[in-house]
């Protein structure tokens, strides 16, 4: 926290326009990141979670400008990203590197191993060709695969391996800061745990910076510092990991944590079941963007946009949660409060579906 | 007399490289009413032990040997040597089926009461209108929101929960005695996967249907079901009541799975299973986990298939070492940390 952050992403916002028609005229935008901050510091970790369209893999490809936002500033290492072109932005962009979620579909199926590891150093005319080859095995052998991969295809390889050579592909450049986007989602649990340590274990070898974006919440838990919860292109809620999960202050949250289904009984929470979709990230609702679904939803929650409540650490975007945070004092008994209001609420089943 | 009673089941795909044995000697058992959770990693064999069950196995795979007894009203049917006229009665009447991916599973250039009116009158000899009134009563069953509006929609206009809804509904349509549900919320997010899980206990608490819930996640299975019978490689490995597997699981791979979940903040490397899940193909001789097992390599696992074994009530295993492994048995049961 002391040390200033290595990325720094304030007032973030990417919108998609929609079009219709013969002459493809705008008809509107799909606010797909609406607003959002957050820093990095060198070193950690943010896990971004969410479900799917809340724009958490948007705010990921935005920070890169794999696509292009429409507002908002995106400084990486005192750098403004948004502002940088040309040589400049290529430089930039060797110390920030990404990895998907697909392992299939992000390695070309006609390159040896060998040539996709090294293309990142052929665009940035690093190295002779033997100094490439140096550098593509340390890369390989990193993610604990060996040279023997480097003339063969990726089809020969199952998702695990694939996925460590997506890594090791990222790594070549070494780079500072990688965006994960759900690294780890496609694989089998078994297959999991082993890329997760991995990652881990490249973390701490080369201090390297992670946005880790997920909407697995347990693995997030694992290896997030901090973590921030989006809903609908804006983050509603942002703590260290283990002040999140131990106090969750919004009402999203606290939902999303109860549905992740468990074997553990004694972590098992009482489920607070939404009712609803997601609202069109095209027409978001007006007010607070959870209101509709919320169980705890107010008049003023469907008229304002809650501003930030908290404090420095642990910011929450919830009328209810700052009124609680007011009363309470502390994010603890706050964090009760609101439990405690969403069970009375109807919303909340104990867990346990079928079975019981 | 179980509902549904799979012995011995062998279902091999015959491709240009050899025989491929997918499900190699599986049998399982459902009773009425109960939940019975089918777990594994992909290619392990769960999916298409669903589809021998429904005689879905496509060329060129075939079912080689065994038997799916289907208990009905006193008669028992084998679904392997049904004729396929009989089977479509099967299909969608007496089984119904929900599918991982709704939206290939529905037809697009139909509507929503098209579809499920389809579902009834293949199976009950109603007129359109009595068949439209069931459709309805079968969304307002699953809770689907506005219910008149939804039978006119095509599947494109729902989203993702509501289409899981809507197969529910066509799967119930006919009042089935079995449900299978193959990865039914894998495609979901979590909260609607919890509307989902919620919906499906509550309809079998409601019309004591017994579902065959086949998934990868350990977490649906131990919210869910009553049994649970984890796949590796083809082969039923651990089977047990779910309380039981998850208290005491005995099979090394089970366990494997168990503590290679991430649980709470990192206190050091997660566990793993060291190697990967082999392709049916590759799949080693004798115990077929061999490869990848922490505990005894002793040659007798290289070489010889160990049975499996029932080491306590319910409790079915197949490891002889499997009563050295795993937390003990506590003299007061219910006490897992």
């Amino acid at each position: 926290m002391n040390s200033p952050p290595l990325l720094d992403v304030a007032g973030l916002e990417t919108h998609f326009p929609v079009r219709r028609g013969l002459l493809r005229r705008q008809v509107g935008s799909v606010r797909a990141v609406d607003g959002v901050s957050f820093s990095i510091a060198k070193g950690r970790t943010l896990g971004l979670v969410g479900e799917s369209g809340c724009g958490k893999t948007t705010v990921g490809r935005s920070v890169l400008r794999l696509v292009e936002p429409t507002a908002g500033t995106v400084r990486f290492a005192g750098t403004d990203v948004r502002a940088t072109h040309g040589a400049a932005l290529r430089a930039l962009r060797r110390r920030m590197q990404i990895v998907f979620q697909d392992p299939y579909g992000s390695l070309n199926p006609r390159m040896t191993i060998r040539a996709i590891l090294e293309e990142g150093l052929v665009i940035h005319r690093l190295g002779t060709a033997d100094e490439r080859l140096v550098r593509v095995r340390a890369a390989l052998e990193r993610t604990g695969l060996t040279a023997s991969a480097l003339e063969r295809y990726p089809h020969e390889f199952s998702g695990g391996q694939r996925q460590r050579i997506a890594i090791a592909r990222a790594l070549v450049l070494e780079p500072d800061f990688l965006v994960l986007d759900e690294p780890v989602s496609a694989l089998d649990v078994s297959i999991q745990a082993q890329v997760v340590n991995l990652l881990v274990e490249l973390r701490e070898q080369l201090d390297l910076t992670y946005l880790f974006i997920s909407h697995d919440l347990s693995v997030v838990e694992y290896l997030a510092d901090e973590v921030a919860v989006m809903y609908l292109g804006r983050i509603v809620e942002r703590a260290p990991a283990d002040a999140l999960y131990r106090a969750a202050l919004h009402p999203y949250t606290l939902s999303l944590f109860s549905a992740v289904p468990t074997i553990d009984p004694a972590r098992r929470r009482r489920r607070i079941v939404l009712s609803g979709d997601v609202p069109s990230p095209a027409r978001p609702p007006s007010g607070c963007r959870f209101h509709p679904r919320c169980p705890l939803a107010e008049s003023v929650c469907r008229e304002a946009d809650p501003p930030a409540a908290g404090d420095a650490v642990h910011v929450v975007h919830c009328h209810v949660a700052a009124r609680e945070l007011d009363r309470a004092g502390d994010a603890g008994a706050a964090a009760a409060r609101i439990t405690d209001m969403l069970a009375r609420s109807g919303s909340a089943t104990l867990s346990g579906g079928v079975g019981t | 007399m179980p509902l549904l009673d799979i012995r011995d089941l062998v279902t091999a795909f015959h491709t240009p490289d050899g025989r491929v044995p997918a499900v190699d000697g599986v049998s399982l058992a459902i009773e009425r009413g109960r939940t019975l959770g089918l777990v594994g990693e992909s290619g392990c064999g769960k999916s298409v032990t669903a589809m021998s069950i429904l005689g879905l196995v496509a060329a060129p795979g075939v079912i080689e040997s065994g038997k799916i007894l289907l208990d009905c009203d006193g008669r028992t049917d084998d679904l392997v040597t049904l004729p396929e006229r009989d089977l479509r009665r099967v299909r969608g009447g007496r089984i119904g089926m929900i599918f991982q991916e709704p939206m290939t599973s529905l037809n697009p250039v139909f509507t929503i009461g098209d579809q499920i009116t389809e579902a009834v009158r293949l199976h009950r000899d109603v007129t359109p209108a009595l068949a439209r009134a069931r459709a309805l009563e079968m969304l307002r069953l699953v809770r689907m929101a506005d219910p008149e509006r939804r039978l006119d929609e095509y599947p494109h206009q729902l989203s993702g929960g509501m289409r899981q809804r809507v197969m529910i509904a066509m799967a119930l349509a006919c009042e089935p005695d079995l449900v299978i549900a193959d990865e039914p919320t894998t495609a979901l997010d979590v909260t609607i996967q919890a509307q989902i899980l919620e919906l499906l206990g509550d309809l079998r608490r409601r019309l004591g249907t017994a579902i065959l819930l086949i998934t990868h996640d350990l977490g649906v299975v131990a919210e869910t079901c009553d049994d649970v019978a984890v796949m590796y490689a083809g082969r039923i490995v651990e089977q047990a009541p779910a309380a039981e597997l998850f208290a005491r699981p005995r099979h090394p791979y089970t366990i494997g799975l168990l503590a290679a979940r991430p649980t709470g903040r990192r206190s050091g490397p997660l566990t793993t299973i060291p190697g990967m899940v082999p392709a049916p193909r590759d799949f080693p001789a004798g115990c077929r986990f061999h490869p990848r097992c922490s505990f005894a390599r002793l040659p007798d696992c290289t070489t010889h298939t160990p049975a499996l074994d029932e080491i306590a009530p319910g409790h079915l295993v197949r490891c002889p070492f499997a009563d050295a492994l795993g937390p003990p048995r506590p003299s007061t049961p219910g006490t897992a940390p």
